[in-house]
This record gives structure tokens, C-alpha cells and sequence, in this order.
């Protein structure tokens, strides 16, 4: 598990004048769990994009526990992310043609060669996800299993952290929810700093510590005395 | 790695396939231009070597070498029997061969001649005898008839209105060893049994009494129908100075010297005196560059397929940017995704220049073939070494090719992708 602190960070586009993210100050202690929410254009997926490496910061720092990733090159974010960081994503963005067992271990695949150990753990991952059938082509599936095979996907590499955006949007009241407990349940018992984008209320509540955004900034930090 | 750009190509197959297809006729057409320019080439080389020299009437050089090479049916000139009794008496000569053209059977020339021709061309016979009577004839490798057959020869060809000549029937003797030349196709008779059939026998009349025609050209296209052969009679082939007339001499001589010096004593105002091989030389000259041109088409037309590949493929990257925006996100190394790009494209125009290369030389094959049946001339369709360094050069662009839509994918932010 790892810590999450973010200092003086900024986020501009070209042609804005604006800042889309400024961010003061930000900590969130190792094994903790933040909601973020706020309205669409608020900087939500640019703090998402932000502090898994996907883009770089035009100013200030971000670090995961002793690593600031804003210092990084492309390619060591690209390696930190894949070793540390499990995203779940709104589209799931798996990939058709391969079945869910291949699609849970493909990263580390097109790394490197898999180890037993790893195999034995995405089998796991899917068991405890609810994929019945690890060979199922993955276009076969439901959305509710779709997103399940996409959290165990997210966790094979034992990530200290796991990043959702968003992860019931896509899906209906009753499967989301079972996707939301299911994503809450498996970063607590993995000890995973658990970072989760999202509009619902249920999701947010059963998180703690909550933060909204507006025009890039932090509005309201709720909860954060429990959480921390 | 390679699952995953199989399971790729699975998704896209009916693009995949219509970008192998499109690389695989382009090749094709390349392959196929190469090898049968080629195989016409080697074919027509090898079916001239019998052949060191032709002399005939003054006319065309190149008409005088595809009609003896070739067994090409032109009216010829004729040239005066005199020229044939020199030729065969010169002490340069190892032999000297008439050859009288004109008629036909089933579409294949009947050719009068000598049987030091037909030891020329088949040494050993591949069954039966040589011709020993003027009713007799040798029949080329090729041409479907059995010993003892009767062939009615007719006079020019059927399709261009020809007559048969009822007064004679040869019978088939022997057969000659295929020879990879026009003459598999031909049908080889005594050149007395010729003249004698147009009337032409001016020398004739000691044995027949109708040898009061002139031996001039005009004498062979309206001949005396009542002309009478006689075909049990023996085989006389002493040439004098009475010999009629005749479109053309094959002459073997004894070294390249004598060659060179026939050929330059035979180049005069009634006669033309040509190495068939260097008139093909220069045909092959006019052939090597209509070769360059096909080419030339050929190399545009792969230049346009390979540019509206990259364009499919750049779309392609495009459209594509989500998954490969994917891949990084989930951790996929930037050279994993590089590979990814550059191996489906790579592995496509592998399989299409594979195709391509089967398809040309398939269409090659079949091009040498359709020729080799009606010339009879064989036409080797065969690599080179020179193709290697085309194929090295096909690769090294392949790779580079490739590599723009990868590169391409490189540069794609991968926030900026999953946003697509």
C-alpha cells in the first residue's frame, strides 16, 4: 500500500487560460480510500490522469509512498504505473478476441513472460470475482462480468494502489452495486490505497473520506477525519 | 505478444484479407512480368542455338530468323537453288539444310528438309527412321500422331484459306526427341517432295516430265494441279546449280571464324545471310523494354498499394487509439505496443508478398505454358539470383513501412487516447 501526496500541483491546457486541476495540497495515508466527485469538466479525469502517470503535470509534484512520479521519464511512469497502480476503467476496455483469463494477465504478457505464481493468482482473481468459466471469450460476457474481469485485471500484479473511474457508470443500479462492494471489499483485504471517480452516492458513503472538485479545485473534503 | 496480434487479426480479418489480396496481386504482377520476360528470354535463346545461321533471299533479317527459328508461316522470297548447291559444297560447311515452308497439317507447319537437319535437331530419333523416300516424313516431339499415320498436307493454312494437295499423303517414319524448340511442333518431310508438290521440280524431270516451270517464286503459289509425286521414290539429296528455288538455308558452320566470313559473303543483293541469335539479341532488346516499362507500371502500382495501406493503417492507429491508449494505461511497455503495431502490419505484408509470389509464378507458369502450346517453344519459367536482392529490397521497405503507423502509435498520449 502506498501513500498518496500531492503538493502545488497544476494541470494546464493549451489555449486556457485557466488551470483545469490545481491542487494545494493533498495526502492520503497508505490503505485509505477517497471518492472524488464533481460535476463533468470539474478535473476529475485529469486528477485521475494525473496521479496514475497517464499525463504529466505542468507543475507541482505527485508521489505514491518514497516515488514522485511527476519526476519520472515516460517510460518508468509507464513501468511504476503497471507495477503499483490497478486501474479500473468506466469502458472496461477489454479486449475482444481473448478470453477473460487472457485479457486478466495480457499487461504483464506484453512486459514480460508470466510467472506461475501469476497464473495461479489470475485464476484466483477471476474465482473470487464470480467468473465461472476463465476461458469464456471475453465479448461473451455480460457488462456486470465484464467490469468484474476488469477489477481482477486491475489486481493481479498486487497493486498498492487501485484507481477507479467511474466503475458503476456503465452499469445498471443492482450490478453496480455489486461492483462497488465487490471493489471496496477486495482493496481492503488486498490492503490497496483505493482511490474511486464516481456520482454514487452509495459508492461514495461506503468509501469515507470524499472530496468534490469544481473548476479544478477541491471544494469540500468531508470525512477526512475518519478516514485518516 | 504474438496471441494477441493473432486474436487482432481475427477481429479485423475481412481488412486483413483485403490488404493481403491487394499486396498480393500487386507483387504478382511484378513476379509475373520478371519471370515471363525472362522464361521468353532463355526460351527463345535456347530455341535459336540449333541454329547458327540462316541465309535466305534479301528481304527482312528478322522475318527470315522467326520463320526458321520460330517456324513462323510468312511468304518468304525465294532465293535461287544455285546458293544452296555453294553452301553445301563449301569446305566450311559441315552441313548445309534447305528448308521449304508452305504447307501446313492440323495447324502444324509441314517443312521440307534434308535429313542432315533432322540429325541436326535429334541426333537419335525417339522412334522410328528417318524419311527414305519422298513420301515419308519425320514428325516433331510434339505433334499427336502414331508411325504409319498419312499426313495431307495442305497448301498454306486452313484459316487462311489454304487447299489440301490431293496428290500426296505422307506417311508418318519416325519421331525426333523433343528438342524444346518451334520444330516439336513440326513435320518434317523431303524438300524434293515439296518442290515436286508446287511443281517446282525443275531438276525433277529426269525422273517425272513436268519440269518445264520456272523456279521462281511465283511458281509456288500458283502451281500445277496435276502435278504427280511419286512417293515410293528414293531420296536424292545432291544439290546443283537446277535446284529450285527456296526461301531459306540453315548452314552449321565448321567455326565461329567460318561463321563470321559465310555470313559476310552471304550478305549481297539477292541473298541475306543472319545469326538468328543476334536478331533475337536485338528483338529481346525491343522485349527488355517493354519488360522496363511493365515494370516500371508494376513497381507504381505496389508504390500506390503500399500508400493506401499506410493510409488504411493510419487510420487504422486512429481508430484504434482507445485500444492502444488501453494497453499503456493497463501497463503494456511502450515497446510491447510498438511491436504490436508494426508486427500486424509487418506479418500482412509478409503474407501478401508471399501470395503475391505464388501468384506470379502460378500466372508465369500458366503464360509459358499457353505459349509453349502453340509455339512449342519450351519457355523455362525459373528464378534468378538478381530476384533475391528484389525480395531483400520488398522486406527492407516492408520493415520501414511498417514502422510509420507504429511510430505513429508511439506518439499517442495514452490520456489523450482513452479520451477518444
Amino acid at each position: 500500500m502506498l501513500a498518496l501526496d500531492i503538493a502545488g500541483l497544476e494541470m494546464r491546457f493549451p489555449g486556457l487560460d485557466t488551470p483545469v486541476l490545481s491542487i494545494d495540497k493533498l495526502h492520503l495515508a497508505a490503505g485509505g480510500g477517497l471518492a472524488i466527485t464533481g460535476a463533468s469538466g470539474s478535473g476529475k479525469s485529469t486528477l485521475v490522469n494525473v496521479v496514475t502517470g497517464l499525463e504529466r503535470a505542468t507543475q507541482g509534484s505527485v508521489s505514491w509512498g518514497e516515488t514522485e512520479i511527476t519526476r519520472l521519464p515516460t517510460g518508468r511512469r509507464d513501468a511504476f504505473r503497471a507495477a503499483h497502480i490497478g486501474l479500473v476503467m468506466q469502458d472496461f476496455h477489454l479486449f475482444p478476441g481473448l478470453s477473460a483469463y487472457e485479457n486478466v494477465v495480457l499487461p504483464v504478457r506484453l512486459a514480460r513472460r508470466l510467472k506461475p505464481a501469476e497464473r495461479e493468482r489470475a485464476l484466483h482473481l477471476l474465482e473470487i470475482t464470480g467468473i465461472a468459466r476463465p476461458g469464456q471469450p471475453i465479448e461473451t460476457l455480460s457488462r456486470g462480468e465484464m467490469q468484474r474481469v476488469a477489477v481482477a485485471r486491475a489486481l493481479l500484479s498486487k497493486p498498492g494502489v487501485i484507481v477507479a473511474d467511474e466503475p458503476t457508470a456503465s452499469l445498471d443500479r443492482r450490478i453496480g452495486g455489486e461492483v462497488a462492494d465487490l471493489i471496496v471489499r477486495l482493496a481492503r483485504a488486498e490492503g490497496a490505497t483505493l482511490l474511486v471517480v464516481t456520482h454514487d452516492p452509495a459508492l461514495v458513503e461506503r468509501i469515507g473520506r470524499h472530496i468534490v472538485l469544481d473548476g479544478g479545485r477541491i471544494v469540500e473534503d468531508a470525512g477526512k477525519a475518519e478516514a485518516a | 505478444m504474438m496471441g494477441f496480434i493473432l486474436a487482432d487479426l481475427r477481429r479485423f480479418k475481412g481488412g486483413a484479407l483485403a490488404v493481403v489480396v491487394l499486396i498480393a496481386l500487386s507483387v504478382a504482377l511484378s513476379v509475373a512480368v520478371t519471370l515471363q520476360e525472362r522464361a521468353v528470354r532463355l526460351g527463345s535463346a535456347r530455341a535459336a542455338e540449333k541454329f547458327d545461321l540462316v541465309v535466305g533471299a534479301a528481304g527482312s533479317e528478322t522475318q527470315l530468323a522467326l520463320s526458321a527459328v520460330f517456324l513462323q508461316p510468312s511468304p518468304l522470297p525465294l532465293m535461287s537453288g544455285a546458293v544452296l548447291e555453294k553452301l553445301a559444297r563449301d569446305p566450311r560447311v559441315s552441313f548445309a539444310a534447305p528448308v521449304g515452308f508452305g504447307d501446313s497439317a492440323d495447324g502444324r507447319p509441314v517443312v521440307g528438309t534434308t535429313t542432315a537437319l533432322v540429325a541436326a535437331l535429334s541426333p537419335t530419333l525417339a522412334e522410328g527412321a528417318v524419311f527414305a523416300r519422298l513420301g515419308e516424313a519425320v514428325i516433331g516431339a510434339d505433334v499427336p500422331m502414331r508411325l504409319g499415320a498419312k499426313i495431307k498436307p495442305m497448301h498454306g493454312a486452313a484459316d487462311s484459306g489454304g487447299h489440301t494437295h490431293v496428290e500426296l499423303a505422307y506417311t508418318v517414319r519416325g519421331r525426333m526427341a523433343p528438342t524444346g524448340t518451334a520444330w516439336d511442333r513440326a513435320i518434317l518431310v523431303p524438300i524434293r517432295a515439296v518442290w515436286q508438290l508446287h511443281g517446282m521440280g525443275a531438276e525433277a524431270e529426269h525422273a517425272h516430265d513436268h519440269g518445264d516451270e520456272a523456279p521462281d517464286g511465283a511458281a509456288a503459289e500458283d502451281h500445277d494441279h496435276a502435278v504427280h509425286v511419286e512417293a515410293d521414290a528414293a531420296l536424292d539429296e545432291h544439290f546443283d546449280a537446277e535446284t529450285p528455288g527456296i526461301p531459306a538455308v540453315l548452314v552449321k558452320p565448321k567455326t565461329m571464324g567460318d561463321a563470321y566470313r559465310l555470313r559476310q559473303e552471304y550478305r549481297g543483293e539477292t541473298t541475306l545471310a543472319v545469326f538468328p541469335a543476334e536478331v533475337l539479341t536485338r528483338l529481346y532488346a525491343t522485349l527488355g523494354d517493354a519488360r522496363s516499362l511493365l515494370l516500371a507500371i508494376a513497381i507504381a502500382t505496389q508504390a500506390i498499394v503500399v500508400a493506401a495501406i499506410l493510409l488504411v493503417t493510419i487510420m487504422h492507429v486512429g481508430a484504434r487509439r482507445r485500444q492502444i491508449g488501453a494497453l499503456r494505461a493497463f501497463g503494456a511497455p511502450r515497446r510491447a505496443v510498438f511491436a504490436i503495431v508494426w508486427g500486424e502490419l509487418f506479418l500482412l505484408l509478409l503474407a501478401g508478398f508471399a501470395l503475391g509470389l505464388a501468384i506470379g509464378y502460378g500466372a508465369a507458369r500458366a503464360i509459358s505454358a499457353a505459349l509453349a502450346s502453340t509455339t512449342a517453344v519450351h519457355m523455362p519459367v525459373e528464378f534468378a539470383r538478381a530476384d533475391l536482392s528484389l525480395a531483400m529490397w520488398f522486406a527492407a521497405l516492408a520493415v520501414l513501412v511498417s514502422i510509420v503507423p507504429a511510430l505513429s502509435a508511439l506518439r499517442l498520449s495514452p490520456a489523450a487516447a482513452l479520451r477518444a
